[in-house]
């Protein structure tokens, strides 16, 4: 997006037949649909020549009279052309080509590698896209008719009308489409200023955000309404880039507008001329000022629409671009690994746009059925290995095996049935209790599910709920408490049965009468199991069968616990600070 | 959408939000009428110029040709004129409106900020802000213009012609007539389509929000089958939709059409003239105007589909205006005697229908003393800590500072008073410096790194590449969570007030950066009266009082191994504490409990 492109517009046709996947055919049958209207309402137009000079200069009744069916029969037939055309919004063919390419780009999203989406402003980006798509593409089709008819119809006329006038015919050629190198001249400098324009929109945006954001801050310290000289600012260098925007932006579009219309005027005085000196009939003049003065109109709405335009072709572009993006590739399926011991081989991986490698030349072999804990400050990594494992993304070198078959070369569905996650920050479903546990697997049987939630502990706050299991916790919504939530989503991973636990820091954000609780519905989950767990608090790791302590991308040091105390390492530094900490107590004289 | 949660103020008129830049539109709309005005005056020259090139041919009609070229580039100039207006003073509004929600959102119960979501409000003031403009900019000229172009049309039309005037106005008529019927059932199908709008767009940011649970959880049939199940009901109303509107709406854009209304002015004036009953000039002049009725309607007609959608906005926007601020003091100018904090007899609920989060609650915290808030989550703990800083007011008692209630301290005086430093730290996208100075505009450079010193923060600040000018907030995403909320403490400890009120301060740090916030927070707390909400029942063992809270009440108070010999609530949140603290995770059920102090040789 640094260099102001163009999309042709040939290239914009053919994404947009291709948005609307089998209905192109349709779409392509409605868009000569409404080019047919455009230029039978210009011979139309073109007719009014003829009547007038019948009436005018021959006094030819019945001529006039022919001129005049023939315009109002070409007048019948561009409605009906347009009445066809317009049918691809009004049959509910654009309606269901929008909803078959939400289809398509959701199950896109199911299949393009989870690191691409993971970042949260690409989130947003999409969940923005999934939800215009029909806003953009809706207006197509008046669009195009409009563009049509503000281009087709004079072109059309132009060469009717050079029939009885060549020198008239041809100025309005030449006049009128010149509408469409001048345009596209000014587009790049127009999508410059939308860009700048959106930088800024997008500046303030980030800015009012921080502002609300930091509201509880701001106030407290007294720097919020007219004292956030930041947002202030902010508002005010919008205001001035939106006028110069309009100004450089905004006006030369009237200014294209008003070049065509004045290289009109000065056509219809050389008309003038042209009769004053007796070559030309002054009713082919005559009827000239009807037909061009329909023109200004289509033209002046064809600029007020260019903007949106602009969005379809930005938005066509996003689709393309979102649907070219290839899953993860599947080498030749094995079959599925009947150990469930893990292995990371000589990996390092590094984020797109990132500089430097999440994760440097990093090994590790994890037993089945044993606990492996990752330790680090934050941005060490520890992170990256559970998304590798769960191949968010590949490793650029090395590979990851579980049970000695190759990640990729795991079908997406066996993998993620060997695998559960409790994450820090749980997300529950707006549905039913039952269902948001169920999720995990659908065809469990509800003496099933029960046993996963008793066993999450779940139970007793279930069952108080207002409807039991059949609760929606969207209605209830903050009602449950962290820990609560972080239950539910115990009982999910418990139910799923599967070989591998993941535990990113599952306790973090719980005080400590919840904390007791999730401790015992995570002994349930990770009994005769693979477990991985991050963690903080390296007294709930003591136990683990092997210590991987992160730094920088890099695996430091590794082995049990006690082991990595007489070490004198880096663990070892670790664990002091904690102890220090867990000592300290307010008091009157500070530390104690 | 937090927004459905609000009591919507009665439905005044979309126009109003424009009051702050009223002249200007009413300038810009009025420019665009004298531009229709002078395009009409320049149809009828035209036709005037033919005129006299037929009596006179031969001859150049220069006056006449002079008018039309005139009144063109006045109408051309009038026009842009307008439309500059116009958008200016969109621009200008944007501006003012934003001023005025920030400031309005500065004076707000934080509860509201709270309830409704900073992100959503965010949303308001820029989003919906920004999407007044197709109304305000765009639609305003072209209103003025749809509304009066017509009129004038119908008039000059009857001056000229009365039979062709009726026929214009005929075609115009069905056409409108037919129009209605497809509008009729319009505010209900509104309604409809933006109902299934926003279920798609909360299925939408479900499903892409949840992608990684969604993807190691569900084998695709809940979420994706919500998000389908949003789309078929969203395909199935607008296909209704179309299919309802479809003929009346196809029909009525035929007719309004400009050829319609162009053909029966020319049959009708085809035969009128064949029957000498009208004269070429004025049946050209009625030809070049008549048109004009239907043609200024359209633009505005596709129009009132995006002005409807501004109406949300507006709404949006209205809705957070319409807020109550929290009042100003009755008996401004009085002065706290001195550090003391009391709560009698308070009691508060976040909604009118909401539980009470807090009931009756009644303490007293001396000058320089340590209080610590203890109790199980959604006990009231952290109600009280955000009352002090009035980001709401009770509903019954009151809350003194040195024996002044909140309600009568101007909010500059509350806040020389009270620092705070809560629990998610934030920091602006500006200079480390300028975040720790925030509220100490004019303390130099000194003090500030005098502040990070004592905060523990000095260190890793010189380390970072541009020291103290780096920039933080989100840019500045390479801190981590304990190096933020050091400098949040630098931030209390530079403010210098004698009363601290924290909020779980050390609740996201990692292990070793938590001994230097516990550091930094020793430095600050000296010889303040403090207020500590804490979970880490260790840290609080000698607090001067515990206060401990239990489903909004204040249950038990005291010192810690008086409260933990006395067995209520505090002995039992202390034993969860203890066994949360010594459990470890065991996949093969030894069961391992380490005790910290035996397993590590520790100091």
């Amino acid at each position: 997006m640094t260099q102001p492109s163009i999309t042709p517009w040939k290239t914009t046709y053919r994404q947009l037949l291709d948005s609307v996947g089998p209905h192109a055919p349709a779409l392509r049958n409605s868009l000569a649909g409404l080019a047919a209207a455009a230029v039978l309402q210009g011979l139309a137009l073109a007719c009014i020549v003829p009547l007038f000079v019948a009436l005018l200069s021959r006094h030819d009744g019945a001529a006039a009279l022919a001129w005049l069916a023939a315009m109002s029969l070409l007048a019948l037939l561009a409605t009906g052309c347009r009445w066809l055309g317009q049918g691809f919004d009004y049959t509910g063919r654009m309606a269901d080509a929008t909803h078959r390419l939400r289809t398509r780009l959701g199950e896109q999203l199911r299949r393009m590698p989870l690191e691409r989406i993971q970042d949260k402003r690409a989130g947003e980006f999409n969940a923005m896209l999934l939800g215009s798509v029909d806003e953009n593409l809706n207006y197509t089709l008046t669009i195009l008719n409009l563009i049509l008819a503000a281009l087709l119809t004079p072109l059309a006329t132009a060469l009717a009308l050079a029939c009885w006038d060549w020198r008239l015919g041809l100025g309005l050629l030449l006049v009128f489409p010149a509408i469409v190198p001048l345009y596209r001249w000014r587009r790049p400098a127009f999508g410059r200023g939308m860009r700048k324009l959106a930088e800024a929109n997008a500046r303030t945006s980030a800015d009012v955000l921080e502002y609300t954001q930091g509201l509880p801050v701001l106030r407290a310290a007294c720097q919020a309404g007219d004292k956030a000289q930041r947002l202030q600012q902010s508002f005010a260098d919008l205001e001035r880039l939106q006028t110069i925007g309009h100004r450089k932006g905004a006006r030369p579009n009237i200014v294209i507008t008003s070049v065509v219309e004045l290289g009109l005027l000065l056509l219809l005085a050389a008309g003038v001329s042209w009769v004053a000196a007796g070559s030309l009939d002054p009713a082919i003049l005559a009827a000239s000022f009807v037909i061009v003065v329909r023109f200004g109109e289509p033209l002046a709405t064809f600029v007020l629409y260019t903007a949106i335009l602009e969005l379809i072709e930005s938005a066509l572009e996003r689709i393309q671009a979102l649907l070219a993006v290839a899953p993860l590739p599947v080498l030749d399926a094995a079959a599925p690994p009947n150990t469930h011991d893990i292995e990371f081989d000589r990996v390092s991986f590094r984020y797109a746009q990132a500089e430097r490698s999440a994760l440097e030349d990093f090994s590790a072999r994890l037993p089945a059925r044993s606990l492996t804990a990752l330790v680090g400050p934050s941005g060490s990594g520890k992170t990256t290995v559970t998304r590798l494992l769960l191949r968010h993304a590949d490793p650029q070198q090395g590979g990851i095996r579980i049970g000695g078959v190759e990640l990729r070369a795991m079908p997406a569905e066996q993998l993620n049935r060997l695998i559960s996650v409790v994450f820090q920050d749980v997300y529950l479903f707006d549905d039913t209790v039952l269902a948001n546990i169920r999720m995990a697997r659908p065809d469990a049987s509800d003496a099933q599910v029960e046993a996963a939630a008793r066993a999450a502990c779940c139970l007793d706050f279930i069952e108080r709920l207002p409807q039991g299991w059949q609760t929606r916790l969207g209605d209830i919504g903050g009602r449950l408490s962290g820990g609560e939530r972080q239950r539910i989503s115990i009982a999910r991973a418990l139910l799923k049965e599967a070989p591998i636990v993941i535990l990113d820091e599952p306790t973090a954000a719980l005080d400590s009468e919840s904390e007791v609780a999730v401790q015992r519905a995570i002994d349930a989950l990770v009994r005769e199991r693979t477990v991985i767990v991050i963690a903080h608090r390296l007294s709930t790791i003591v136990g683990a069968d092997q210590i991987l302590v992160l730094d920088d991308g890099r695996l430091v040091e590794h082995g049990r616990h006690a082991e990595l105390l007489e070490n004198e390492g880096r663990y070892r530094r670790l664990w002091e600070a904690q102890a220090r900490v867990k000592d300290w107590h307010a008091g009157r004289y500070g530390m104690a | 959408m937090p927004h459905t949660d609000l009591p919507t103020p009665p439905a005044a008129s979309p126009w109003r939000i424009m009051d702050p830049v009223r002249g200007q539109i009413r300038l810009a709309m009025a420019l665009a009428v004298l531009a229709a005005m002078a395009g009409l005056v320049a149809m009828g020259l035209l036709a005037l110029a033919v005129q006299q090139l037929l009596e006179h041919p031969g001859d150049w009609p220069w006056q006449a040709g002079a008018g039309v070229l005139a009144c063109t580039v006045l109408a051309y100039l009038l026009r842009l004129t307008a439309f500059d207006q116009s958008h200016y003073a969109a621009f200008r509004l944007e501006t003012l409106l934003r001023q005025q929600l920030s400031r309005h959102l500065a004076q707000v119960p934080m509860g509201y900020v709270e309830s409704v979501g900073a992100a959503a409000l965010a949303k308001v003031i820029h989003d919906d802000v920004k999407a007044l403009h197709v109304f305000v900019a765009d639609s305003t000229p072209l209103y003025a213009r749809a509304y009066v172009t017509p009129v004038l049309t119908l008039v000059a039309l009857l001056w000229l012609d009365w039979r062709l005037a009726l026929g214009a106005l005929a075609v115009l008529l069905v056409g409108f007539g037919v129009l209605s019927l497809a509008m009729r059932n319009r505010q209900e199908m509104v309604r409809r389509y933006n109902a299934a709008r926003e279920q798609v767009s909360a299925a939408v940011v479900e499903f892409v929000q949840a992608m990684p649970v969604v993807r190691t959880f569900d084998s695709g049939q809940a979420t994706f089958g919500r998000y389908q199940q949003a789309l078929e009901a969203y395909r199935a109303m607008l296909s209704e939709w179309y299919r309802e509107a479809g003929f009346p709406a196809r029909f009525s854009m035929a007719l309004l059409n400009p050829l319609p209304t162009l053909l029966v002015l020319l049959w009708l004036g085809a035969w009128l003239n064949w029957h000498a009953q009208l004269g070429f000039a004025t049946w050209l002049a009625v030809l070049l105007v008549g048109t004009g009725m239907a043609e200024a309607m359209m633009p505005a007609m596709s129009l009132s589909h995006m002005v409807d959608k501004v109406k949300l906005s507006i709404a949006r926007i209205g809705q957070v205006l319409a807020t109550p601020v929290l009042p100003a003091p009755a008996r401004p100018g009085q002065r706290p005697a001195d550090t003391s904090i009391e709560f009698e007899g308070v009691s508060f609920r976040y909604t009118a229908d909401a539980d009470e989060a807090l009931s009756e609650v009644s303490f007293r915290v001396p000058p320089g003393s340590i209080t610590a808030l203890v109790g199980p989550s959604g006990a009231g703990k952290s109600t009280v800590a955000r009352l002090i800083p009035r980001f709401w007011d009770v509903a019954a008692g009151s809350i003194r500072i040195g024996g002044v209630d909140l309600r009568d301290l101007d909010n500059d005086e509350l806040l020389r008073h009270v620092a705070f430093v809560f629990q998610d730290t934030f920091l602006f996208a500006d200079s480390i410096a300028a975040n720790i100075r925030l509220g100490v505009p004019e303390a130099d450079m000194a003090a500030v790194v005098a502040a990070a010193r004592a905060a523990q923060a000095h260190d890793f600040i010189s380390a970072l590449p541009e020291g103290y000018e780096t920039l933080a907030g989100e840019r500045g995403a390479f801190l981590s969570g304990g190096q933020r909320q050091r400098i949040t403490i630098a931030r209390a400890i530079l403010q210098n007030r004698p009363i601290l009120v924290l909020d779980e301060a050390t609740a996201f740090a990692d292990p070793e950066n938590e001994a230097a916030l516990i550091a930094a927070l020793s430095e600050l707390m000296r010889g303040k009266t403090v207020i500590m909400v804490a979970h880490r029942l260790n840290t609080i063992r000698d607090a001067d009082q515990i206060l401990v809270f239990d489903r909004g009440r204040l249950a038990e108070s005291g010192r810690h191994q008086a409260l933990v010999d006395a067995g209520g609530v505090y002995g039992r949140l202390w034993r969860s504490y203890e066994t949360a603290r010594h459990w470890a995770l065991d996949p093969a059920g030894r069961h391992v409990a380490v005790d910290h102090e035996e397993s590590g040789k520790t100091p």
